[in-house]
């Protein structure tokens, strides 16, 4: 029987064989390259020939006077993000789901859903045009009702909430989606229950609606937790210019600056140590917050 | 039953077994491909072997361009841009030097990987650090030093005394005459600069003469009129459409642009600044003070007066609101819309971006004066083409580096020799002239090329006999031909090489070397720049824009030049220094 078993068992080892295969190679493999962050290294040298320097690279990059601004930057952009992020969705879920028309809300859905395929290379050239204060269109309403024109992309107050913005519109789309799939699993006997005993509209999403979601928002919200110290560089890179660097460089500018524009390959692994290290912890967190509270496991 | 599990357990087996054949495959076809540098002369020897020892084979060819029988395969790595124009059927990797190369030299050149400029240094960073390198190729001079950092260079000392043609070293020089001892490390010749010699990049003001006339405005003389044109432009509607949308002066947010940039600005100042924001941070220019020493440009006192002034005409609304966030690109669309009537930028921005604008616009017309200085004398101008920066290096492990040699051996004949062909330098194809000399693996020219076929132009137009002419010059004065008989789409040629142009302006300057400013330090970079450079170019990038864009006081300068100074500015100084004393 545990023969016959395994058996059974044995094609789906094999098809696995190939996924492992390529973490192995892909995701295992080039940590090795870790050892980097530790040593003055120098490309014709190789990883193992390169002098071992020890701690150095770290107590350099933090010693630089940007580090700890970068780190902020950092931060305060990823949180605005998974903070909006989480939101809009739910809120235009909710919207969406009141929506008796089923071709409107189909197409409303496809819609919000389509900035989501786009690249940022191809929306930031969209943007600067958008936003532009002589011939962007959202700067001609600013300056209907009244206001001073924005220089959105060139002003560092700015750009974080503009970076924070545009990301929420390319992807809430999606997370729409999520929340639309999720609603579509409350027992709409609890709704008919409610409609007798007089419950308004109001009452119904507050009491009814919310609640149900509740689970899959606090997962999404803790498996996120993990990217807080990823703001998204193709965006960021696409967007940005020296004068905002104080608020808007990140660390994934920052490492690709001093690594790939300025050869300082140790240290830009040290940050990128730094950065796996920070996300390793609040991945562990939120797992365990994720079964805390929505009983989440994955093992 | 189980006789299907069997069978999808042997159908799953055969999937996964043609996937990993599959990628086995590709690696050993990429494994296979760069070992084309082949090993058919070994006598051709390596480095030090003096030069007798190396002679036991008598039958060494020394003809600068004699054919390998058997062919050999060189590979190498290319960078193109947008405006890199190809004839029919023409790739970067099959075009008229590639096959001539393989049918005249028995040289077969491959390309690895080709990208775009922009890209270029960046994916040879990742090149060089996975030590995947090809055959020969180009490198900026911090990646030189690393490779000779590394040993991974052959010398090419003994190809070059050898093989070198006699137009070559007429162009280049000998191994001590300037333009190569930029090249040498401990003895060995470890690269070909490419560049270098060239005086032909600094600015000049570009200014709409069309403009000029609407208000009734003279050419600049001094830098107090460069800000009042600025400032008329923006508010004197001098595109007479009663609309207030034009602006004075165009920049854009790599402020070191030879287009739309502040360099020429800042000449006008005596200022001297250069630390561009796409390149390392070891690209800086350094000048001598009056005790003799060596001193970084950027934060010298001319730099503040002259960001003073941009503030100024920035704060005038001279310059457009978004200039910090325009690229290049977005400048000159700005500009070729008609919006703004000036900028600072080198001989070619006639060809890009202002080549189509005559074309849409007949009714434009752009003007080219030299650099003014704040009191009317002649400014200095600032060159940094003098010292090479681009250099060919040939790998250790190619056997016969003499290959390359041959190489350049071919296109200098080509393109300046007696068998000198136009195919290998500017075909015209339809309307269009399409260059064909940037295909060349690897080329270079005399520094004066340019100005050179000028003169030679000027005289043909005067004497109304073109018989004269080289064909380059020769395309140059049919063209300006063809632009004063209505064509124009040649407008550009005009402006380059004809009447009031740049190269008539750039013979202005050439002509006293005292006008030129150059950058007196060319070693490699020092160890402090190499570790601060990147966070002090950020700092210089950041405050400079800010202080134009009135978001910082130009006091800010003054902070900014102690923090560089203590941030490692005072370490680098003293290093480049020392080099310069020990040079």
């Amino acid at each position: 029987m545990n023969r016959l078993f395994r058996l059974k068992e044995m094609p789906l080892h094999v098809m696995l064989l190939p996924g492992v295969l390529f973490v192995l190679l892909f995701a295992y493999g080039p940590m090795v390259g870790i050892v980097i962050a530790f040593q003055k290294f120098s490309p014709t040298k190789g990883l193992f020939g390169s002098e071992w320097i020890g701690f150095d690279n770290f107590t350099y990059v933090f010693g630089l006077p940007n580090t700890l601004n970068v780190i902020r930057n950092t931060i305060v952009i990823a949180v605005m993000k998974m903070v909006g992020g989480i939101v809009f969705p739910v809120m235009m879920a909710l919207l969406l789901n009141e929506i008796r028309a089923r071709f409107y809300k189909r197409f409303v859905q496809t819609i919000i859903y389509l900035p989501h395929f786009l690249s940022w290379v191809i929306l930031s050239g969209i943007l600067w045009d958008v936003l532009s204060p002589s011939s962007g269109i959202v700067n001609d309403m600013v300056g209907w009702l009244g206001f001073e024109k924005i220089n959105f992309l060139g002003n560092e107050n700015w750009f974080p909430f503009v970076l924070t913005g545009t990301d929420i519109w390319k992807e809430f789309g999606f997370g729409t989606i999520v929340y639309l799939a999720a609603l579509t699993g409350i027992n709409p006997a609890l709704y008919e229950a409610a409609v007798i005993d007089g419950a308004s509209r109001w009452q119904q999403t507050w009491k009814i609606t919310l609640p149900g979601l509740a689970p899959i928002i606090i997962l999404l919200t803790t498996l996120s937790l993990g990217n807080v110290l990823n703001a998204g560089f193709e965006q960021v890179f696409n967007l940005y210019g020296p004068v905002v660097y104080s608020t808007g460089d990140i660390l994934d500018t920052y490492v690709y600056r001093l690594g790939l524009v300025d050869f300082q390959f140790g240290v830009a692994t040290a940050i990128g140590l730094f950065k796996s290290a920070v996300s390793l912890v609040l991945i562990s967190c939120s797992y365990l917050l994720a079964y805390r509270l929505a009983n989440y496991r994955i093992f | 039953m189980i006789r299907t599990k069997w069978g999808s357990l042997v159908l799953a087996v055969i999937v996964t077994a043609v996937l990993v054949l599959s990628a086995c495959s590709k690696n050993e076809g990429n494994n296979a491909s760069p070992s084309a540098s082949a090993p058919e002369t070994p006598a051709a020897s390596t480095s030090a072997a003096e030069s007798e020892a190396a002679s036991p084979s008598p039958a060494e060819n020394l003809d600068p361009l004699g054919k390998y029988e058997p062919g050999i395969g060189l590979s190498t790595i290319r960078h193109t841009n947008s405006g890199m124009k190809f004839l029919n059927g023409d790739t970067i990797d099959s075009n008229i030097y590639t096959k001539s190369y393989e049918s005249e030299l028995g040289i077969k050149v491959t390309n690895k990987w080709v990208v775009d400029d922009t890209q270029y240094a960046q994916k040879l960073n990742v090149s060089i650090v996975s030590g995947d390198l090809p055959d020969f190729f180009e490198v900026d001079p911090k990646q030189l030093q690393t490779l000779i950092d590394g040993d991974q260079l052959a010398d090419l000392m003994e190809a070059y005394e050898k093989y070198a043609s006699e137009l070559t070293k007429k162009i280049w020089g000998g191994i001590n005459d300037g333009k190569l001892d930029t090249a040498l490390s401990k003895g060995k010749l470890v690269a070909l600069p490419i560049n270098g010699g060239q005086t032909d990049d600094p600015d000049f003001i570009w200014i709409r003469q069309d403009w000029l006339d609407n208000l009734g405005l003279q050419g600049p003389k001094t830098m107090d009129d460069v800000l009042n044109i600025a400032k008329a432009f923006a508010t004197q509607d001098p595109d007479k459409n009663n609309k207030n949308d034009t602006f004075g002066l165009n920049m854009n947010k790599n402020i070191w642009d030879g287009y739309s940039g502040i360099t020429g600005f800042l000449n006008g100042y005596g200022a001297y600044a250069y630390n561009p924001t796409n390149q390392s941070g070891t690209s800086t220019f350094w000048i001598k003070d009056a005790s003799g020493k060596l001193v970084f440009a950027d934060i010298q006192p001319e730099v503040k007066v002259a960001l003073g002034k941009l503030q100024e005409l920035f704060k005038a609304k001279a310059i457009s609101p978004e200039w910090a966030t325009m690229d290049g690109t977005k400048a000159s669309e700005f500009e070729t819309s008609g919006k703004v009537g000036m900028h600072f930028g080198q001989f070619w921005n006639a060809n890009w971006p202002l080549a189509d604008m005559k074309k849409v616009n007949p009714k434009s017309e752009w003007s080219i004066f030299p650099l003014v200085s704040a009191d009317g004398s002649a400014a200095k101008v600032q060159s940094l083409g003098y010292r090479p920066n681009r250099f060919i290096v040939v790998n250790k492990s190619v056997g016969n580096p003499e290959a390359i040699i041959k190489l350049l051996n071919y296109f200098m004949e080509k393109n300046y020799g007696e068998t000198r062909n136009e195919d290998y330098h500017i075909v015209t194809q339809g309307e269009e002239q399409v260059n064909t000399f940037p295909y060349a693996a690897i080329g270079g020219s005399y520094a004066d090329t340019n100005q050179n076929d000028y003169a030679l132009v000027q005289e043909a137009l005067k004497t109304n006999d073109p018989s004269t002419l080289n064909p380059t010059a020769k395309g140059y004065y049919d063209n300006i031909l063809a632009y004063r008989g209505g064509d124009l789409g040649q407008w550009w040629v005009e402006k380059v090489f004809g009447n009031q142009s740049t190269y008539e302006a750039l013979a202005k300057y050439k002509s006293d070397p005292n006008n030129y400013v150059y950058n007196e330090f060319y070693g490699s970079p020092t160890a402090t720049m190499s570790e601060r450079g990147s966070t002090l170019k950020d700092m210089e990038a950041t405050v400079f824009t800010k202080i134009i864009m009135g978001a910082a006081s130009i006091d800010e300068f003054d902070k900014f030049v102690a923090d560089w100074k203590s941030q490692g500015g005072d370490a680098i100084t003293q290093e480049v220094n020392d080099w310069y004393s020990k040079r």
